[in-house]
């Protein structure tokens, strides 16, 4: 069957078909216009707008990327979830899938080679809340897993308000554990609700993942794949926050302290090393960094190291696919190919036996091909011979290209000083490394001696090959040396290189070296002499390296002093500058300068003329070139050979080869400029008016973007790391000091440590004025003066807020609560961040509580080194002597002093009438006089409103979990009510804080006296109708009745009748309520008889009804029938 | 419970003498690093801080919220903790030791970092010496913040004038708040293409102003055709309390850089001679070359560093003492170090150089959002 060819496609020659397929006369009248058209001219208009519109939504604020497009650094891939949801086998099976390698254990970052520009670094997120804060503030992609059997869990909706609050990452939902829901219907069910949910949490449309099961301890690979693939296409739009910061996820964690001094006070401050990809922006020396989890931080040192995984580079890879050699993984912590880095180790895994190969079996290690590199390791480590001081002694490492002498084993610990001072840094470390490893006699050692061997790439491990060594200390100092080498070289020659390696730390040592005097020593060789003029300074290393003040620098220009003089015996000239300043009359500070001299020269003619070129009316501008190199399109008539011209009128000299090159230059130059004009004149006019204004930013920051790359395009790695820092997605080192040893002794590679750098605003504390809103799933309100967590920048601190709100835009008015379902302001003080940046708060981190622990989200408006909140003061007093409308007024100040202060201040009653307070009165001590628009009653309550200032407490309190041991278990203040319920006290009762009933005395109110003299004036309707009470009883109250005997009788009757009467009524009332009751059954029945009666009726009608229309539709029928009949 | 590392204060920056002391302090406010500086004037017959130096500290606590000085009993050791930028209006006098120029150079590039508009009144001297005067701050360096997006609604008004000795002038500067400056890349310097001058004279003959546009014509005429050297007397209470006149002129090329020079008069000289010696010290400037005048280059370095985080580039002539050491104190404060090369490395005897330098990504954090 197989044999036999398929027979093969013949395309059709004629008919309708052949003619579709050919294309050629598909528009052949042209295309049809009216295709797509719109049918009406309204229609029309909405298509235009629909366009519009969506046009507008594909568009974004255009952000610059500063992670440079050319080795990005690895794509942070966070995996988040609650435990047992598949974190770490979703981990494995991704890194099974992208290398082939299966982990057992998965501790810190996992970088992977995915592609051919892209490498993923995993961290898989415990549970703890301070993690998930980091990981989310670093995490570029977030795997959300979800337990579909179980459903969404409080720490999710907490992960995602962190990172809602923090520049929203994109997130991935993986919902697992679907295997566990056995009726295809509810699974169903699941999947759509968890979705919704979802999508209601991330954005309609979130892609959901679901992984329906395991297989032999992975996902399935075809699952697997398509996620992969979802990440490999996953585009990142830069986030604002760490596009303004550099930032490390460090991968490793190294203690550098020497083991001595631990040994002598294990609590000592450690020096570490901490390994991982830059990312954010350019990383400098000079950055402060803070570790979330540690606090606050000065780098030491930065180096950057060679790539422990690196992209293919393009000549390695021409094909279409990642090769397998360039799968590479590297995850130090992890154990990858039995090598599992430490913070104070290397751990070799051997699985087989330990035995090394007898070097007769040269053979037998043939067969053994698949040996592992630890195992390689063990086996070059067993075949040490030497000591470690032999083998110094036996290097030839020269740390200078000029020095003579290499550098010897004797001096291990004070020889380093003497020795070169240009390479402190590194001697320091050696040195630190060298006593680290003096008492253990470790494997360690020899790994630094070993190292080129471990640099040989391995002859079974493919994968292995390009892993860079990476405690590759002596192999750094050596590349620098070498480094060092090509200087000394080309700085004979060239002159104006810039020499960081050698004299960087120069300014601080004053002692000169013989090793660097060498070095320096051809530059002010006798090339130099000869040079003369002609040799131009370089200027960086005058000014940052030199200690030569910016006067001896300029005078140097001047005098034609050799430019390296300075920097060689910068000592000597030290003294003589204080000298100088001794004797010499005080440097007044001033920008202007001293005229220049009045000489003869200004007279002259020819000097005069010099400066004409500098005009634009100079004549060299009209000769064709003058649209050059101008990006602006302005005119301007600079350009190179005019400027040669002029200094050729100014007499000096050029050499003649120079000229040439000129010209041709020039020629160029031109050439170019009439192209440009050539093409501005007949291409496309439109073709660039059209950008708009986004498109235009964007072209504006690629154009930025590209300068950045071209500037530092040829100057040299060094230089380049100083001036500009070190790039993202370099590899580096970074040497902290002072570390606190908690963070050492309790390192968990579990818990990520990441290195933010910060800006300069962020270094420094005030107060912050953030917009806050309790969230509202807390379900307690938030209280002034109780301390909060912040997660804010890289920070997770500790402070105490005040809220408030505005007040009519007069004044901050202090709340005692947040308010319900609205923002306020919060002030507290803590570590600055650039207004703009969101943060959440929590008020306990503990994974104890089971409510919601985000309390509260906002975004920082303002800072400042006080603050201008207030809250309200009543001061209260009473009258004690009222005159018409001025009243002497008591108890609300202590003195006269602060009655002055109130001088003119609005006072009120409780009524309402308003006054001002005047002076103060002698008597009694803090008493006033006040008027008021009204007469006050002496019993009326007179307060002053005013205004208290208030500062929020100076409490900062960084979250120091990283230090601990249980990493969970961070506990800040506490608020007093918590202190004493865990020490089980009691609060204690204050005798006048208890409640009492209230007692108040009867009010008085005296009687209203009209004086008589008015009384009389008064028209009668308002005089007051004054009439005294009766006091003597009414004749109707004081007499007595006394009945005759027949009206006795009469009453009685009239009161027997009475009764009757009553009870006669209440009989009658009675019976007629029982014939009633009698009436309304007989009703009933009747109704019923009756509605029973019309059921019957109805179903007869009904039944009819139905009869009738299918007799009719029978009948219908029938006829149909016949008719179809006779029409055939 | 183990404690954070311990980071309570941020290091000093310290320095010693006299020397570059507003731009010490101005770098120290925009960093936001305390600075100590020692050894003023110690070895001097008069110890200490001057008064202008004291004056300046002032107006700083004026300008800031929250800032910290502290002056040791001799006046030698000053230690400076800064505070955030606050601005609103301000009013200053200066002393007549230094002129307006002293303070006002100071002010200029901390004012767009303000929390609010600057509205900032100095009285004292307006043209001296020493200093930039008032006339240079407003047609030189106000536009030379031009590309650094520092232009719409930056105003200084010369409301009085007041020479040397007696003073009495007044300027009112006026500066919005922005919140990033623009990256600079000007390395065209362009050709001359108009000269622009401000002849002022106060409480002399009006004439002496018209005799020294005379005299710089005569000298400038020959260059260029267009030019303006306006005349510009102020009388009676706006001319403050001593005699003087100056020729401040202003050199503008294609590419819209300038170059400044100006001279005062002093007791003995002839208008004629004060022209002179403007005119002269504008082409000297000239010639130096750059697309900054050498004046500025500090203003100019300093605002290249606070840039977003791209390169910024700018040519200049030879770099000025002040603007070394600049450099330098930037690298303390910002630990920004800028490359500098030679802007023609074909021609050895041009002495311009490029200097480009990567931001700090500086964003005027004082900025109230609310």
């Amino acid at each position: 069957m197989e044999d036999r060819p398929q027979k093969a496609h013949r395309k059709p020659q004629a008919g309708v078909s052949a003619e579709k397929k050919s294309g050629k006369n598909k528009h052949e009248k042209g295309f049809n216009e009216k295709a797509f058209a719109p049918r009406s001219g309204r229609r029309a208009e909405r298509q235009g707008r629909r366009k519009v519109e969506i046009d507008q939504t594909r568009l974004h604020v255009p952000l610059v990327n500063r992670t440079p497009d050319r080795e990005p650094p690895p794509v942070i891939v966070a995996v988040v979830g609650p435990p047992g949801v598949g974190k770490s086998t979703l981990i494995k099976s991704l890194v099974r899938r992208y290398t082939k390698h299966t982990l057992t254990d998965i501790r810190g970052p996992i970088t992977v080679v995915t592609g051919k520009t892209r490498r993923l670094s995993f961290i898989e997120c415990n549970n703890d809340l301070n993690s998930m804060i980091d990981i989310g503030k670093v995490a570029d992609l977030v795997l959300l897993m979800i337990d579909g059997s179980f459903g969404f869990e409080m720490e999710t909706f907490e992960f995602l308000n962190v990172l809602q609050s923090h520049g929203f990452p994109k997130v991935l939902g993986v919902l697992t554990h679907l295997d566990l829901i056995k009726k295809a219907a509810t699974l169903k069910i699941t999947k759509k609700l968890l979705k919704k949910r979802f999508w209601t949490e991330i954005y309609q449309g979130a892609k959901l993942f679901y992984l329906s099961g395991i297989l032999n301890g992975r996902y399935p690979d075809l699952e697997i794949q398509n996620l992969s693939r979802f990440i490999s296409v996953m585009k990142f739009r830069p986030l604002v926050f760490r596009n303004s910061h550099p930032y490390l996820l460090a991968d490793r964690l190294e203690d550098l302290t020497a083991r001595e001094q631990i040994r002598l006070d294990p609590k000592c401050d450690r020096t570490i090393t901490l390994y991982g990809y830059l990312r954010g922006t350019n990383m400098k020396q000079s950055t402060t960094v803070h570790i979330p989890g540690a606090g606050d931080l000065r780098i030491k040192s930065i180096t950057r190291l060679p790539d422990p995984c690196p992209l293919p580079t393009v000549e390695s890879e021409k094909r279409r696919k990642l090769s397998e050699k360039h799968k590479l993984i590297h995850a130090p912590m992890s154990d990858v190919g039995g090598v599992t880095y430490d913070k104070d180790a290397v751990w070799i895994n051997v699985p087989g036996s330990f035995s090394r190969n007898r070097p007769g079996e040269e053979g037998e290690e043939g067969e053994h091909e698949p040996e592992g590199e630890g195992e390689k390791m063990v086996m070059d480590l067993q075949d040490v011979r030497s000591t470690l001081n032999d083998g110094l002694a036996h290097s030839q490492i020269r740390l200078l290209g000029s020095s003579s002498v290499p550098l010897t084993g004797a001096p291990l610990d004070g020889g380093g000083d003497g020795e070169d001072e240009d390479d402190e840094d590194e001697e320091d470390e050696d040195d630190d490394l060298d006593s680290e490893d003096g008492p253990d006699e470790d494997d360690e050692e020899e790994w630094d001696e070993d190292d080129p061997a471990m640099h040989q790439p391995s002859v079974g491990g493919g994968r292995t090959e390009s892993r860079q060594p990476l405690r590759g200390l002596a192999s750094q100092a050596a590349k620098r040396t070498e480094d060092g080498v090509e200087y000394a070289e080309s700085d004979s020659d060239l002159g104006d290189e810039f020499d960081f390696e050698n004299a960087y730390s120069r300014e601080d040592d004053e002692d000169d070296d013989d090793a660097a005097v060498q070095h320096v020593r051809p530059q002010g060789g006798p090339s130099d002499e000869s040079g003369g003029r002609r040799r131009r300074r370089d200027w960086m290393k005058l000014i940052y390296q030199s200690t030569l003040s910016p006067d001896e620098i300029i005078r140097d220009i001047d005098g034609q002093h050799d430019a390296s003089k300075g920097v060689e015996d910068d000592d000597e000239l030290f003294t003589l500058k204080k000298d100088s300043t001794i004797g010499a009359s005080e440097v007044i500070d001033q920008t202007k300068e001293a005229a220049p001299s009045q000489d003869q020269q200004w007279e002259d003619e020819d000097w005069l003329d010099s400066f004409r070129s500098l005009f634009i009316t100079s004549g060299q501008s009209m000769d064709g070139d003058d649209d050059d190199g101008n990006p602006n399109g302005e005119e301007d008539g600079d350009d190179d050979d005019e400027d040669a011209d002029s200094e050729g009128n100014d007499n000096h000299s050029a050499s003649r080869d120079t000229v040439v090159t000129k010209s041709t230059d020039a020629l160029l130059k031109k050439k170019e400029a009439l192209k440009r004009q050539f093409d501005a004149q007949y291409d496309d006019p439109d073709a660039d008016g059209k950008l708009d204004f986004y498109e235009e930013k964007k072209a504006e920051m690629a154009q930025q973007l590209s300068l950045n790359e071209q500037e530092f395009a040829e100057v040299d790695e060094e230089t380049r790391s100083l001036v500009e820092g070190f790039r993202p997605g370099a590899y580096v080192r970074l040497e902290i000091a002072d570390i606190p040893c908690e963070m050492v002794d309790n390192f968990n590679p579990a818990f990520p440590i990441i290195v933010g750098g910060l800006l300069q605003t962020e270094e420094q504390f005030g107060f912050l004025q953030v917009r806050i809103k309790r969230h509202r799933w807390y379900t307690r309100t938030l209280k002034t003066n109780d301390p909060l967590i912040f997660s804010l920048g890289w920070r997770r601190f500790q402070s105490i807020p005040i809220y408030s709100l505005d007040d009519h835009s007069i004044r901050m008015r202090m709340l005692k609560y947040t308010p319900e379902h609205m923002h306020c302001y919060a002030t507290f003080y803590g570590p600055l961040s650039l207004p703009n940046t969101g943060f959440c708060a929590f008020n306990s981190l503990d994974s104890s509580t089971a409510v919601f622990r985000v309390s509260a989200t906002g975004v920082v408006l303002d800072l400042d080194q006080s603050s201008k909140i207030v809250k309200k003061l009543k001061l209260t007093g009473v009258p004690y002597k009222v005159f018409k409308n001025t009243a002497f007024i008591k108890d609300m100040f202590t003195s006269a002093l602060e009655v002055a202060k109130f001088e003119g201040a609005n006072i009120r009653t409780v009524s309402g009438v308003r006054g001002q307070i005047k002076k103060a009165l002698p008597k009694p001590d803090g008493a006033f006089r006040a008027t008021f628009e009204d007469k006050v009653l002496m019993s009326d309550i007179i307060f002053l409103r005013a205004w208290y200032s208030i500062q929020p407490r100076k409490f900062y309190n960084p979250v120091t979990s990283l230090l601990l041991a249980d990493k969970e278990k961070w506990v800040g203040m506490r608020l007093t009510g918590q202190v004493r319920r865990e020490e089980g006290l009691k609060t204690p009762l204050r005798v006048n804080s208890t409640y009492k009933p209230v007692v108040r005395a009867p009010r008085r109110f005296n009687p209203m006296k009209v004086p008589r003299k008015l009384q009389a004036a008064l028209p009668y309707a308002s005089k007051p109708r004054e009439m005294k009470p009766q006091k003597r009883p009414t004749y109707m109250q004081k007499r007595a009745v006394v009945m005759e005997p027949e009206e006795k009788k009469a009453v009685a009757l009239l009161q027997q009748i009475r009764a009757l009467q009553k009870d006669q009524v209440a009989r009658r009332k009675e019976k007629q309520a029982e014939r009633r009751a009698e009436h309304r059954a007989k009703v009933e029945k009747t109704e019923e008889r009756k509605e029973e009666k019309r059921k019957v009726e109805r179903k007869e009608q009904m039944r009819q009804a139905g009869m009738k229309a299918k007799r009719q539709a029978a009948d219908e029928e029938q006829g149909g029938r016949r008719k179809r009949r006779k029409t055939s | 419970m183990p404690s954070a590392v311990p980071f309570n204060s941020q290091p000093l920056v310290r320095f010693e003498g006299h020397d570059h002391f507003r731009n010490r302090l101005v770098l120290s406010i925009l960093s936001g690093k305390p600075v100590r500086i020692d050894k003023i004037r110690s070895d001097d017959k008069d110890p200490g801080l001057r008064d202008y130096e004291a004056s300046f500290l002032r107006l700083l606590e004026k300008l800031t919220n929250g800032s910290h000085v502290e002056i040791s009993y001799t006046g030698t050791s000053v230690l400076f903790r800064p505070g955030v930028l606050s601005g609103g209006v301000v009013s200053h006098d200066c002393p007549l030791s230094r002129s307006i120029g002293y303070f006002l150079e100071a002010v200029v590039p901390l004012a767009p970092f303000s929390k609010q508009r600057l509205e900032l009144t100095l009285m004292g001297i307006t043209t001296d010496s020493k200093d930039l005067s008032a006339d240079l701050i407003r047609t030189v360096t106000l536009p030379t913040l031009a590309p650094f997006g520092v232009s719409e609604g930056v105003e200084l008004k010369i409301r009085k004038r007041g020479a040397a000795p007696g003073g009495g002038g007044e300027v009112q500067f006026v500066c919005p708040v922005v919140k990033q400056l623009q990256t600079l890349n000007f390395v065209e310097p362009g050709k001359i293409k108009r000269i622009r001058g401000i002849a002022h004279s106060v409480r002399v003959s009006p004439q002496f102003s018209n005799r020294m546009i005379e005299a710089a014509r005569g000298v400038l005429n020959r260059f260029i055709p267009d030019i303006y050297l306006y005349s510009d007397v102020f009388k009676g209470e706006e001319s403050g309390r001593s005699p003087g006149y100056a020729l401040s002129l202003i050199a503008e090329s294609s590419t819209d850089a300038f170059h400044c020079a100006e001279a005062v008069s002093s007791p003995g000289t002839t208008p004629e001679d004060v022209a002179l010696e403007a005119t002269r010290s504008l082409l000297t400037e000239m010639k130096r070359g750059g697309c900054v005048d050498r004046q500025h280059q500090c203003l100019v370095l300093l605002y290249m560093v606070l840039g977003s985080e791209d390169v910024g580039r700018c040519r200049m002539g030879e770099l000025s003492p002040r603007a070394i050491q600049h450099l330098r104190d930037i690298r303390a404060f910002f630990g920004t170090i800028f490359k500098i090369s030679p802007a023609e490395p074909m021609d050895r005897e041009n002495t311009e150089l490029l200097l480009s330098c990567v931001g700090v990504g500086y964003v005027n954090a004082n900025r109230t959002l609310a």
